[in-house]
């Protein structure tokens, strides 16, 4: 989509009025929809529709040896797929800038140990491991699509459950382990996980999630990822550049935001109740 | 292989409960996301797939291939990677999803009127979101509903099915995954079913000659059940699209 | 992906022998104790002084534009190469793009990893604001960043020689980029830190359950315009850190930019003079 230079200015001047073109105010965010548990083979998933912006996650679980370095932490690994469903651009290898881009501010999020304790993946040390394979799938992209994936990966992992281990088997090199049926399992703690936001400048004023129109206008925007009361990780995205004194501001704005998101995801998990019809009949 | 597991037991039941007749269910949903010019969503018991269609739009990526008296369909065929129960590596681009793209767009091509869009091009994907068996099939049955929401015009439904034969005399209809895996032979047939024409038959390992036969008609039967699932979908949606907006435009 | 057949890999993956030793058994926090001891840093540095910086510009000769340089062991070579029409594109675009490739000589693959291709993405990020991209639309210029030798702050002295290389090689831009680099561990913060530093800053040692932060922080920055042309954080850090990191980062840019200055008089002045000679020998 291109916008015209008009068109532009439309936008520009709705978000000086605090007015935006879809009726929003700056810090609104569009109508979210959350279900979790769709994927039924796999171990936790969730889908997020953020207005058009449809985001499916799947978690699957393996055994795997831990890096040498870290003998102590389990795996986590972060797959972008964008299908081209979502737009024809992403046909073949088109959409893997987008994806690669997405992936790497995910693992950049998820770094710290105090965010996401990979310590708790262990099964035994040096030998065995747990390794999370978070697959992220886009089916179709309405703008703001950091945030709807932090969303909904941080559904998908509190959806997911970790079988237990029930006894370890160690004979010689060989390692065997005995797990849990799929009806006794523990969830991961993903309290801390993290919640991005994407905020945008347009004019003079910052905006939260904006829309495709939106992101044409903007020069600059900035992804910060918040987990509890800190940053885990802040990326800028878009050619522009900031003085560092909007940069704070939007710091700001994005923490205050992501504060209200975190808040509002959790409440939403709390009550999310096993209906017949999910997925994509509704 | 364990031929000693048995794929209909003595008194006619499947593994999966249903008869040797029986299709899964089908559920489907057309127009299921707003960008792409048409989407469906088709579940076919527990395969899932969605399948979105972009055009007919200019020729993107040089005129080069562009034709001068026909559309080009342009399919891409793509597993999600956890569609699968071992986790895939790589969702697309694998030789099995090239085959299932050509295959896609050879039983597509039979049926869009393509005369009607010279120098454009159709682009239809297909994201399969959980694999059970009857891939392609799925995708076959999904792909003509997304071209219906589209307002593609065809000449009729193309329709898939597989069929198997059990015990070596019993056709059946409809191979799951379990199935599959347990063996038996495989027949994948998209055909039009109004018109009774074969556009695309495929088959995996062995069965007599004689076998053919019945378990061809026992495929064309499973393609016009589902053809009357879809018709029924359509009509149930443009009944909804149609009276939500007062039938606005109909004349 | 398809592998180079012409070229010798190597084994895919290598293990450090040292992991397997006995002396890995310090803990973090006695490692941070170590690095950091009564205000000073392994190398005699302050907390927030940078390192001695050497720049040097014409390193490479088929490149249009290059530099090189050091901060104190990091070492880093950046190549730009002339604009060329932008391959396997069809649609127009009206400004031109960058290509950034980030290599890092850590025993590797010749293949880039993730983290190289991020790296790359955020220096083209960074750099992207200060080129004239509407002067070559339809054309890319490609920039190379090799490092030599990695010991801490690999990023912002790429980007940094970068720009270097970038005006050497005569790309219209807007404003000279310097870029400097921050860790923050234990409520220390680290200008320009190290790798051992940069290590220990990347995972949090506190076990008491405090609420430290840690982290680094990268910035951009384009000095007259007083723009931050890219910012790009890891760890966990609270906004009163970030607030004050950023502060120290401006002043640390700030000092970067006469040395880049000086050195490209130095260099304008330095063709002028052979230019002269030039001319000279051409009348006589």
């Amino acid at each position: 989509m291109t916008l015209c230079e008009a068109e532009k200015t439309f936008v520009l001047h709705g978000v000086e009025e605090n007015f935006r073109i879809d009726g929003r105010e700056r810090e609104d965010y569009r109508p979210m929809e959350l279900e979790t548990d769709i994927v039924s083979h796999a171990f936790g998933s969730a889908r997020l529709r953020l207005a058009n912006t449809d985001v499916l996650v799947a978690v699957k679980i393996e055994v795997d040896t831990p890096f040498p370095e870290r003998p102590f932490e389990g795996k986590l690994e972060f797959f972008v797929d964008c299908s081209a469903n979502a737009t024809p651009d992403f046909e073949g290898r088109g959409g893997e800038d987008v994806a690669i881009e997405i992936s790497n501010t995910l693992s950049a999020a998820y770094h710290s140990p105090k965010v996401f304790d990979l310590r708790k993946l262990c099964i035994l040390k040096g030998r065995k491991c747990w390794k999370i394979f978070v697959d992220i799938l886009l089916l179709e992209c309405g703008g703001n699509l950091f945030d709807a994936v932090s969303l909904a990966v941080k559904a998908a992992l509190w959806n997911t459950q970790v079988p237990l281990i029930r006894q370890i088997d160690i004979d010689g090199n060989n390692v065997e382990l005995k797990v849990s049926e799929l009806s006794d399992c523990q969830r991961l703690d993903v309290k801390t996980a993290p919640v991005m936001v994407t905020v945008c400048k347009i004019g003079e004023h910052c905006i939260v999630d904006p829309n495709v129109a939106e992101e044409q206008c903007s020069v600059g925007s900035i992804v910060v990822s918040v987990s509890e009361n800190k940053f885990s990780t802040v990326l800028q995205t878009g050619t522009g550049s900031l003085h560092s004194s909007t940069l704070l501001d939007c710091l700001k704005l994005g923490y205050k935001v992501a504060q209200r998101l975190d808040d509002a995801l959790w409440s939403t998990l709390s009550k999310i109740q096993p209906t017949e019809d999910v997925g994509f009949l509704k | 292989m364990s031929t000693n597991k048995e794929l209909i037991s003595k008194i006619g039941l499947r593994l999966d409960g249903r008869r040797a007749n029986e299709l899964r269910r089908i559920r489907c949903k057309l127009g299921v996301f707003t960008q792409p010019d048409g989407s469906a969503y088709l579940e076919q018991g527990l395969t899932k797939v969605l399948a979105a269609v972009y055009g007919p739009h200019q020729v993107r990526g040089g005129r080069s291939k562009a034709q001068h008296d026909n559309a080009i369909v342009n399919c891409q065929f793509s597993m999600a990677v956890f569609s699968t129960n071992e986790r895939k590596r790589r969702p697309r681009g694998d030789r099995k999803s090239t085959e299932l793209s050509m295959h896609l767009q050879q039983a597509l091509l039979s049926v869009i009127k393509t005369e009607l869009y010279p120098w454009s091009q159709i682009d239809v994907y297909v994201e399969v979101l959980h694999a059970d068996g009857g891939i392609y099939p799925a995708c076959v049955n999904a792909s003509t509903l997304a071209l219906i929401d589209a307002g593609i015009p065809i000449k009729e439904y193309v329709c898939a099915c597989t069929a198997s034969l059990a015990n070596n005399d019993t056709p059946m209809l409809d191979i799951s995954h379990q199935e599959e895996i347990i063996g038996g032979p495989t027949l994948t047939v998209a055909a039009l079913p109004m018109s009774g024409k074969i556009v695309l038959m495929e088959m995996s390992q062995r069965f007599h000659l004689d076998h053919l036969k019945k378990v061809l008609e026992k495929a064309l039967k499973g393609c016009r059940d589902v053809k009357q699932i879809l018709d029924e979908a359509v009509r149930l949606h443009v009944r909804d699209v149609g009276s939500s907006t007062g039938w606005a435009g109909t004349g | 992906m398809p592998i180079d057949r012409k070229r010798i890999n190597g084994p895919e993956e290598t293990v450090p022998y040292n992991l397997y030793t006995k002396l890995n058994t310090k803990s973090l926090l006695q490692e941070f104790d170590e690095l950091f001891c009564d205000g000073k840093r392994a190398d005699n540095r302050a907390p927030l002084e940078h390192r001695k910086i050497f720049l040097k510009t014409g390193v490479v000769s088929q490149a249009k534009g290059s530099a090189y340089i050091e901060l104190g062991k990091t070492k880093v070579i950046v190549s730009v190469f002339d604009p060329r029409e932008i391959p396997n594109r069809t649609d127009y675009s009206l400004k031109g793009e960058i290509y950034c490739e980030f290599n890092c000589t850590k025993r590797r693959l010749h293949q880039q990893d993730a983290e190289e291709k991020q790296y790359s993405a955020i220096m083209k990020q960074a750099l992207e604001s200060t080129v004239c991209r509407h002067e070559f639309p339809n054309f890319q210029v490609d920039i190379y960043a090799l490092v030599l030798h990695n010991d801490g702050s690999p990023l912002s002295a790429a980007i940094t020689a970068a720009g270097v290389a970038l005006s050497h090689a005569g790309v219209p831009m807007y404003d000279l980029i310097v870029s400097a680099t921050l860790g923050i561990q234990h409520n220390v913060k680290f200008l320009d830190p190290s790798n051992t530093e940069q290590r220990l800053c990347d995972v949090s040692i506190s076990s008491d359950g405090k609420e430290d932060s840690h982290g680094i922080i990268v910035i951009s920055m384009l000095h007259t315009h007083e723009q931050i042309s890219q910012f790009y954080q890891v760890g966990n850090i609270s906004l009163e850190d970030i607030t004050e990191s950023v502060k120290v980062l401006e002043t640390a840019c700030k000092d970067i930019v006469p040395l880049v200055q000086k050195h490209l008089v130095k260099h304008i002045l330095k063709t002028i003079k052979n230019n002269e000679d030039y001319v000279i020998l051409v009348s006589s």
